[in-house]
């Protein structure tokens, strides 16, 4: 009797640490996406600013 | 003789290349030109010169943003948007830049 109370209390808390995991996705995703976001706004910028150098026609 | 032909048209290629950036900063520094929100050079006043130089520059600029815009995978439009903070930071003072559809001097 207390062996099976055992297994269902290991079972229980394993359940809820995979339900914490799968709650965490999400975010982790959203941080990704700004990151690349940012990093292309920046590679973005620094070509536009050799492309309006003060030899340049075009401004 | 191929050499003399080729060396002339050089100097003429750096002669056209000088006078248009010295008439694009005379034509800024007169206030017939300015930078526009959306990262392009607009007419203020002027004549049918300034208008030339304005469409010309703005074909060039805009080739380019759209080579940015292919090479990074966003739109052309976030490359415009982009290019206009940098132009309107880049503006020297006594220079035009519109703001909300009006011009005003930086």
């Amino acid at each position: 009797m207390k062996w099976m109370l055992t297994l269902m209390l290991v079972l229980v808390t394993s359940a809820c640490t995979h339900k914490v995991q799968v709650e965490t996705k999400e975010p982790i995703t959203i941080n990704l996406n700004v990151k690349v976001d940012h990093e292309i706004r920046v590679k973005v910028d620094k070509e536009l600013d050799d492309l309006f150098s003060d030899e340049s026609e075009l401004f | 003789m191929r050499a003399k032909i080729i060396l002339t048209t050089i100097a003429a290629a750096c002669m056209s290349f000088s006078v248009m950036a010295l008439s694009l900063n005379e034509a800024k520094s007169q206030g017939m030109v300015g930078e526009t929100a959306a990262g392009y050079l607009g007419v203020i006043k002027g004549s049918s010169d300034v208008k030339k130089l304005v469409a010309d520059i703005n074909k060039k600029r805009k080739a380019k943003y759209q080579q940015l815009a292919k090479k990074n995978g966003i739109s052309l439009s976030q490359v415009e948007k982009l290019a206009a903070e940098k132009t309107y930071k880049k503006t020297s003072s006594g220079h035009f830049i519109q703001v909300n559809g009006k011009w005003v001097k930086k």
